[in-house]
C-alpha cells in the first residue's frame, strides 16, 4: 500500500479551480478522499466562490461609457492646426516688418486700447509740456517730431515706450473732455502714400510723415484726429520756416 | 466600420467588468473611473496590435493591470506584497466561515493585500483561467496558484476574526 500524499493546500486550490492535469487531478482526490482537513478546505473554496459570485457588481458611475468615448474621440488636432499659431505669429512679425499700413494701424489700434483700458496709464513718464516729454525720449534714444503740447482740447499727460513685435514705439497720452488721442511714433517702414486712414474697432487711425517721422494718431473723435493733424503740420512747417 | 467603431464595438461591452476590477483593485470609485479611462485610451493606441479574433476580455484586462502597476509606479509605491509563512491561526469550519453576511466577505476581500486581492478577482469574479491570469498578470502559473490559495485563506481568516 503506497503511503499517503502530505496535505498540498495549494493543489487542492488549483483542483478546486480546474487547473490540474488529469494525473495530478486523480492524486488530490487520493488525497482527498482520506484527509478531513483538505477536504475542509476544499468545502471552504468552492463555497466562497459561489458567494462572490453572487457578489452585486460596483455599479458603474453614471456617464462613465460616454465620457470613455468622448476621449477616445478627443484626437489630437491635425499638424496643421497645431502649427496655426506659430504660422499666424510669422505672417504678422512678416506684415509688421514690411510695415502694411492696415497691419501696423490695427497693431497700434490693439495697444491704444490696452492702455486706455487700464485704471490707470502705464505712463513711464508724466508731463504735460512737450518739450520735456522730447527730452524725456531723446535720453531713450528716440527723436520725437515737434508734438504739439495741446490740441482740439485735449492736453498732453505723459508717454511710453511700448514693445510692438520687434519694435520700441513710443507711445503719447493726450486727454481732455472726455476724449483720449494716441500719439505714436512708428519707427522703421511703415508702407503708406502721403497718409493712410482707416477705422478699426471703433477708432480713427491716421498715418501720417511729419518732417521725415512716422506719426500715426489714433482718437475715436475724427475732429481731434484732425486738430493733431494740423497742429503737427503747423509746428514742422513753422520750425522749416525758421 | 472606422478603426474607432471597431474598437467601440469590440472593447466597450467589457467597460462594466473592467470597472468592477479596477474597483476592487482600488477601492474607491473616483480612481476606478480614472484606472478604466487610463485602460480604455491606451488600448485603443494599441489596437492595431490587437488580433481580432483573440481573446479581446483577457488582453483588456492585462492592460488595466499594466494601468495599475504604472499608477503605483508614478506614486513611487508597490502593491502591497506579503509573504505569509506558516498555517497562521486557527481557521474555522468552512461552513462556519461561508454563513457570514455578503458585506462581511467583501470586507474580508477588501482586507487582502492587493496582489491577493487581485488574483481572487480575476478567477473568483471574472471567472479567468489561471493560464490567463498568468498572462494578464505577467507572472507564472505557480504564482498564480500561489496567489489564489493565499488570498481564499486569507478570507477565510478574515472571516473567523469578524466580531460575532
Amino acid at each position: 500500500m503506497s503511503t499517503p500524499a502530505p496535505c498540498d493546500g495549494r493543489r487542492v486550490t488549483a483542483y478546486v479551480d480546474g487547473a490540474l492535469r488529469p494525473e495530478a487531478r486523480l492524486e488530490v482526490e487520493a488525497h482527498l478522499a482520506h484527509c478531513p482537513l483538505c477536504r475542509d478546505q476544499e468545502a471552504f473554496e468552492r463555497g466562497l466562490r459561489e458567494r462572490l459570485h453572487g457578489l452585486a457588481a460596483p455599479d458603474v458611475p453614471l456617464g462613465l461609457e460616454d465620457r470613455v468615448r468622448r476621449r477616445l474621440r478627443r484626437r489630437p488636432a491635425p499638424a496643421f492646426v497645431r502649427w496655426l499659431p506659430v504660422a499666424a505669429v510669422l505672417a504678422l512679425a512678416v506684415l509688421w516688418g514690411r510695415g502694411a499700413a492696415p497691419f501696423v494701424a490695427w497693431e497700434l489700434t490693439r495697444d491704444h486700447f490696452h492702455c486706455f483700458g487700464q485704471e490707470r496709464l502705464p505712463a513711464q513718464v508724466w508731463t504735460s509740456d512737450a518739450g520735456e516729454i522730447a527730452a524725456w525720449y531723446r535720453e531713450h534714444g528716440t527723436e520725437l517730431p515737434l508734438v504739439p503740447s495741446s490740441a482740439g482740447g485735449l492736453e498732453l499727460v505723459g508717454g511710453r515706450f511700448c514693445p510692438l513685435l520687434d519694435r520700441r514705439v513710443a507711445h503719447l497720452y493726450y486727454e481732455g473732455d472726455k476724449r483720449r488721442l494716441s500719439l505714436y511714433v512708428v519707427p522703421g517702414p511703415a508702407r503708406f502714400a502721403r497718409a493712410f486712414q482707416i477705422r478699426v474697432r471703433g477708432e480713427n487711425v491716421r498715418l501720417m510723415r511729419t518732417g521725415g517721422i512716422t506719426v500715426a494718431l489714433i482718437s475715436e473723435d475724427l475732429q481731434t484726429v484732425d486738430a493733431f493733424n494740423r497742429a503737427l503740420s503747423v509746428s514742422v512747417a513753422r520750425a522749416a520756416a525758421r | 466600420m472606422t478603426r474607432e467603431e471597431r474598437f467601440e464595438a469590440e472593447a466597450l461591452p467589457h467597460l462594466r467588468a473592467l470597472y468592477g476590477t479596477a474597483y476592487r483593485m482600488t477601492r474607491n470609485a473616483h480612481d476606478a473611473e480614472d484606472l478604466v479611462q487610463e485602460t480604455f485610451l491606451r488600448a485603443f493606441r494599441s489596437f492595431d496590435r490587437y488580433q481580432p479574433g483573440t481573446n479581446i476580455r483577457a488582453w483588456l484586462f492585462t492592460i488595466l493591470h499594466r494601468a495599475r502597476t504604472d499608477s503605483f509606479r508614478r506614486h513611487a509605491r508597490s502593491p502591497q506584497t506579503v509573504e505569509l509563512t506558516g498555517d497562521g491561526p486557527a481557521v474555522p469550519p468552512a461552513q462556519e466561515a461561508l454563513a457570514a453576511a455578503g458585506e462581511d466577505i467583501v470586507r474580508a476581500m477588501e482586507a487582502l493585500p492587493e496582489v491577493f486581492r487581485t488574483a481572487v478577482v480575476l478567477r473568483d469574479l471574472e471567472d479567468f483561467s489561471y493560464d490567463e491570469i498568468a498572462r494578464i498578470l505577467e507572472v507564472p502559473i505557480g504564482t498564480v496558484m500561489s496567489r489564489i490559495h493565499r488570498g481564499r485563506a486569507l478570507i477565510r481568516v478574515a472571516l473567523a476574526r469578524r466580531p460575532a
